[in-house]
């Protein structure tokens, strides 16, 4: 009978197709192969650590590129993007008054696409800020703050607030005149607050003026504290989204 | 007992399971491929041009004019036209605040999930964004005495008269400093039943005879309040209120919706307005020039 007959003849493809997906190493690390029936795809969604976030199912409206034009996902997109060259960055940057424009200076020459690793972060930080305005301008046109979504938005607010304050603490770490300067005007604002604004300006500087102290309070700030906090808000950001049923939809 | 506004914000839209799609591939695709043209976008850009790098900080030296992050000139072009307190921090306290309260008024839940969502939403996006930034740049042009110069070029270029300057009297309208300086506040004073009054309208005693208070409190400057800080805050409080009755007059706005519409689209087209001009129109000395005439000097 057909157990008898031959079987066919494996093309070259499926050779290497067999080679590379249905090896011992790599079915330790993706347990199934792709997910081609809908069930398995909900399960790839639900299963896997990165892909969770989402729910398994959304309404066909949502994935529509003119609905949400991808603005949050890219501003998170962004800054995981600013993680890692940020992370790259540090490996060549000491935070003191002495060494860090010279840091940069070596980065920008001696160091192998370190310039290019610098423009990265740069210029991920000026999307990132667009970004995340952007998306609060399409989460308000369309109307998706409304109830339940109340604080979400408010949520929302806050890490467009972190967001700035990340952006202009890591403005100062090259410690050239741009930095130095820009930091100036900007602290010297938040020291003409009419109550505690000479206390919060000592508070951020760690002094009267630009100095040390304020490398080093800024720095700290910008590669552990506000990440972090950061990361908070996006957590609970994104949980609610997922709780209030995703993106928002007419009743 | 269950609060009106706790039982009305639980409706949600009724789960159409039919209308879904899968989330792999259809979204994750989607998500992918824009990643996928950031990063591409990003590598390129960041190959074409620089991150910038001044020289080394140096404390004493100055560049003019000093900015701060793009993202804050909008403070900073705040700064120029009143009280420094009112610029840098109340204002954006404030904006900040009621942008997030915005859902806590507008409570409707009619209009999610849709763009723009009501009937005049449109109209009211376009005017409350074009009137801002219209009016905002008339404003700036008018603080930064661009009306005195113009006037005089073309009177002097018309050969009307050729030594045509900006008429004294008109000096209080010259910008929002004129207002203190080109009103004859020393002759203001005034006498009502043999009591002088506003003797001096620069320092108008507040505090009462005898009784100890904050030294500030106890002066008025009333001229130089009048221009940096009750003129600006008017004109931010009124504005709004005169856009928010005329598109009533109009017949555009019917629900808190349109309202919050109008003032958001109006506070994007200031915050925009803003911020480009003060990166980009802002030279020595804070000076409004366009952006070709712009050299950073370092004194």
């Amino acid at each position: 009978m057909s157990n008898l007959e031959r079987a066919p003849r494996k093309s070259f493809n499926d050779l290497i197709y067999d080679l590379i997906f249905k090896n011992y190493v790599w079915q330790s690390i993706f347990r199934t192969g792709y997910p081609n029936t809908p069930r398995n795809q909900m399960l790839a969604v639900a299963t896997n650590v990165f892909l969770h976030l989402h729910p398994t199912r959304i309404h066909r409206t949502h994935v529509k590129i003119t609905h949400t034009y991808c603005l949050g996902g890219l501003s998170f997109f962004m800054f995981l993007g600013l993680t890692v060259t940020g992370v790259l960055l540090m490996f060549y940057y000491v935070p003191s008054v002495e060494r860090a424009y010279q840091d940069i200076q070596a980065l920008e020459s001696n160091v192998r696409f370190g310039q290019l690793l610098r423009n990265m972060h740069r210029w991920m930080a000026h999307a990132m800020i667009i970004l995340v305005l952007l998306h609060m301008m399409r989460v308000f046109y369309t109307g998706a703050y409304k109830p339940p979504r109340e604080f979400n938005w408010v949520v929302g607010v806050v890490l467009f607030i972190l967001t700035l304050l990340l952006s202009f603490t890591g403005y100062l770490l090259p410690w050239d005149q741009l930095a130095f300067w820009a930091i100036t005007v900007g602290t010297t604002m938040v020291g003409s607050a009419p109550v505690l604004g000479d206390e919060s300006k000592f508070l951020l500087l760690g002094g009267f003026s630009v100095g040390p102290n304020a490398l080093i309070r800024f720095y700290t700030l910008h590669v552990i504290g506000l990440p972090l906090v950061i990361s908070i808000f996006m957590a609970v950001h994104f949980w609610r989204v997922r709780r209030d049923g995703g993106l928002a939809r007419p009743l | 007992m269950v609060s009106r506004a706790a039982a009305a914000i639980r409706t949600r839209p009724r789960r159409e399971r039919e209308a879904e799609v899968l989330v792999w591939p259809d979204l994750v695709f989607i998500e992918f491929i824009s990643a996928l043209i950031f990063s591409i976008a990003l590598l390129v850009l960041s190959a074409m041009v620089n991150a910038p790098l001044l020289n080394r900080a140096d404390p004493d030296t100055t560049p003019n004019p000093s900015k701060a992050p793009w993202y804050f000139l909008n403070l900073q072009e705040l700064l120029l036209h009143m009280e420094p307190a009112w610029a840098g921090v109340i204002v954006p306290t404030i904006a900040l605040v009621l942008l997030a309260a915005i859902p806590y008024w507008d409570r409707d839940q009619d209009g999610q999930g849709v763009w723009f969502g009501t009937k005049f939403a449109g109209r009211l996006t376009v005017f409350g964004f074009t009137a801002a930034t219209m009016v905002t740049s008339l404003l700036i042009i008018w603080d930064g005495s661009l009306h005195v110069i113009w006037t005089e070029n073309i009177i002097r270029g018309l050969g009307l008269n050729s030594d045509f300057s900006w008429p004294g009297g008109l000096d209080w309208f010259r910008n929002l400093r004129g207002f203190d300086t080109g009103i004859p506040w020393e002759s203001l004073g005034f006498s009502i039943g043999g009591f002088t009054m506003f003797e001096d309208w620069r320092a108008i005693p507040l505090g009462i005879p005898g009784t100890t208070t904050d030294p500030w409190l106890l002066n008025l400057n009333f001229p130089s309040f009048l221009s940096q800080q009750l003129i600006p805050v008017a004109t931010m409080v009124g504005l709004p209120i005169v856009f928010v009755l005329f598109c009533k007059a109009l017949g555009w706005i019917h629900t808190r919706r349109d309202i919050a519409l109008l003032i958001f689209s109006a506070f994007i087209g200031v915050y925009l307005t803003t911020t480009i001009v003060g990166t980009a129109f802002r030279g020595q000395g804070q000076d409004l020039k366009p952006p070709w005439d712009i050299v950073v000097l370092e004194e």
